[in-house]
């Protein structure tokens, strides 16, 4: 039972983090190779401020959303939409875009590296205390109880509004067609720099809530997750949000099991052979739709 | 020369072996095939090269090659699973595959030694051998991409819809872009571990990757050339610019980004554009003196030059 909790709220972490990327992915087709580094250098800048002021918790994860969106738009702004613009195949502006993604991850990671010492950081000074509850045999901290709730709110809002909304309605169907969409009327840059900063926030509140629950993040926790992100989308299949959901909860799940089963050194292989062994058996995901291409 | 070769031989080594790794990843990109696969085999070449080594006393030749080859398979093998994927989805199934043989890496006891590694892999390896070695690999890429296999190359790189219809066989060349790059990456691991005794999982993470990507994407993906200045540049520029010392990661990150925007050939590119650009002048200006000369305005005996200029310029 224990170890559910565990799994669910390692889940709900890479839930926060994956959905932003599934999204951005699934609608205007940038996959941000810098979401690891947006995550981690959110918790490192609300661990720099906290060493000079002190803050109560939701100031601290606020504060990690606004470092996080900003990333986000920057990247959007400065690197993509520049891409884009210079690009002249959909394929040749696939690999540009994530070269330039790779590029700037780097920055953020080198900085917080060279500044922390390459040593782990955490958010000590915060007025935040971890409460322990047990109900029964089950121990939960509160800092769980709010991960959980900020993933399960915040998946299902998304889902609505991606599926009810007309804006999400508009998103959608620029990962569709974004020719088409445009000749519809939406704003494709403005609509794309939302998303982004909405991405870049969840992000930004996934670096935060981690940081909180192990007491310390080491700068390069971002690029595996970016990993493993990538692993739940596409085991849940790319666009959907019920896909992504499932997906990152199974992969908590299993490397949960084997963490619990052995001695635990290949938990970091579960996600990559995960990877492999969707993309070969069902490259959709398991909620995905099938993409039609002609010739 | 012998006091620079001296001072300078951790140096030259790793140019080589930066030039091996970077052609790992080239030649997928240059085929169409979007696979980072290249540093994964690096890792498997490093470590097979080290055991072949320590276990059966290995010569150095043969330990290249061979690790080369066993690399070249399991590059292979890869291949034949995922060659069918395509764009962001293959480039991601190599970065999981390249992490994979991190994990193996640290989890692989006796074999690779752990977290700590393997030490005293110790070889007759000299200068003559590594350059041989290179300059044959180099060769090899070179052939690629001139005549019918470079035009074919191209093709199934940019339509390999149209490849496929003009009866090229798009399938064998994609899987041939795997053993290469696995061949290579191998080779550059073997190289490494020879030059420097040691091996760890350190030395085969995601680093690999970036610092592979950004030697052919600042030097040019589409030519071998690029992998040279790349190779060349990433491996003396740190030691030019002790300056930037601990910053280095972030000027790394700097250029990247600015060449993934601005640069997207690399500087081979830019050198071949502007060799172009200055070949199309200098035949328009040869184009309007035979027009003057045409019209009588220029006397005579003004040698005229031949207009036609041969347009190609090599790649």
């Amino acid at each position: 039972m224990q170890e559910i909790i565990g799994a669910l709220t390692l889940g709900s972490i890479y839930l926060l983090f994956a959905l932003g990327m599934s999204i951005v992915w699934g609608s205007i087709g940038i996959l941000n190779f810098a979401h690891g580094a947006i995550f981690m250098f959110s918790a490192f800048i609300c661990h720099q401020i906290l060493k000079s002021y002190e803050a109560p918790f939701v100031v601290v994860a606020l504060l990690g959303m606004l470092v996080g969106s900003a990333m986000s738009v920057l990247m959007q702004v400065l690197v993509f939409e520049q891409i884009l613009k210079r690009s002249t195949s959909e394929r040749s502006a696939d690999v540009r875009i994530l070269i330039g993604g790779i590029g700037a991850g780097i920055i953020p990671l080198a900085i917080a590296e060279h500044i922390t010492k390459n040593q782990a950081f955490g958010l000590e000074r915060s007025s935040f205390d971890i409460h322990v509850f047990e109900v029964a045999d089950l121990r939960i901290t509160n800092i769980q109880i709010i991960t959980l709730a900020c993933a399960g709110v915040l998946a299902v809002a998304i889902g609505t509004w991606l599926n009810r909304s007309r804006q999400g309605l508009a998103l959608r169907s620029i990962g569709v067609d974004a020719e088409v969409a445009s000749m519809m009327g939406i704003n494709r840059a403005r609509l794309a720099t939302v998303t982004m900063a909405f991405a870049g926030a969840l992000a930004g509140l996934a670096g935060v809530l981690l940081t909180y629950q192990l007491g310390a993040l080491t700068p390069d926790s971002g690029d595996i997750l970016l990993v493993k992100a990538f692993a739940c989308v596409i085991l849940g299949g790319l666009g959907s949000t019920l896909g992504v959901v499932t997906g990152c909860f199974m992969l908590a799940a299993a490397e949960t099991f084997v963490l619990t089963q052995t001695s635990g050194m290949w938990v970091e292989a579960i996600a990559f052979g995960l990877i492999f062994v969707v993309l070969l058996v069902r490259p959709v995901g398991l909620f995905g739709r099938q993409e039609v291409r002609r010739v | 020369m012998n006091t620079f070769y001296d001072a300078n031989i951790v140096l030259i080594q790793a140019t080589f072996v930066g030039i091996l790794l970077a052609l790992s990843v080239q030649v997928p990109l240059r085929m169409g095939v979007f696979s980072f696969a290249g540093a994964g085999s690096y890792g498997i070449g490093a470590y097979a090269a080290a055991n072949l080594v320590i276990r059966q006393d290995f010569p150095a030749l043969p330990t290249l090659v061979l690790s080369g080859v066993v690399a070249a398979l399991v590059g292979l093998a890869l291949g034949l699973v995922i060659y069918r994927l395509n764009g962001l989805y293959l480039a991601m199934a190599t970065v999981a595959f390249d992490l994979t043989v991190g994990v193996i890496a640290v989890n692989g006891g006796e074999w690779t030694g752990g977290a700590n590694g393997l030490f005293g892999v110790l070889t007759d390896l000299t200068l003559p051998i590594i350059v041989v070695v290179v300059l044959a690999c180099v060769v090899g890429v070179a052939i690629t991409e001139h005549g019918r296999t470079g035009r074919r190359v191209d093709a199934v790189r940019e339509d390999p819809e149209l490849a496929a219809s003009m009866g090229i066989n798009v399938r064998r060349y994609r899987l041939l872009a795997f053993v290469a790059s696995g061949f290579l990456g191998g080779v550059a691991g073997a190289m490494n571990v020879l030059a420097r005794t040691t091996i760890g999982p350190a030395d085969v993470g995601f680093g690999l990757v970036i610092l592979a990507l950004t030697m052919i994407i600042v030097g040019g993906a589409l030519s071998w050339k690029g992998a040279v200045i790349g190779a060349l540049l990433f491996t003396w520029l740190p030691e030019a610019l002790t300056l930037v010392g601990e910053w280095q990661e972030l000027v790394y990150g700097f250029i990247v980004l600015l060449a993934g925007i601005f640069l997207p050939r690399g500087l081979h590119g830019l050198y071949v554009d502007g060799r172009r650009g200055v070949a199309a002048r200098r035949r328009r200006s040869r184009l309007a003196r035979v027009e003057r000369q045409m019209a009588g305005e220029i006397d005579s005996d003004a040698e005229a030059e031949p207009v036609a200029v041969d347009e190609r310029v090599g790649s």
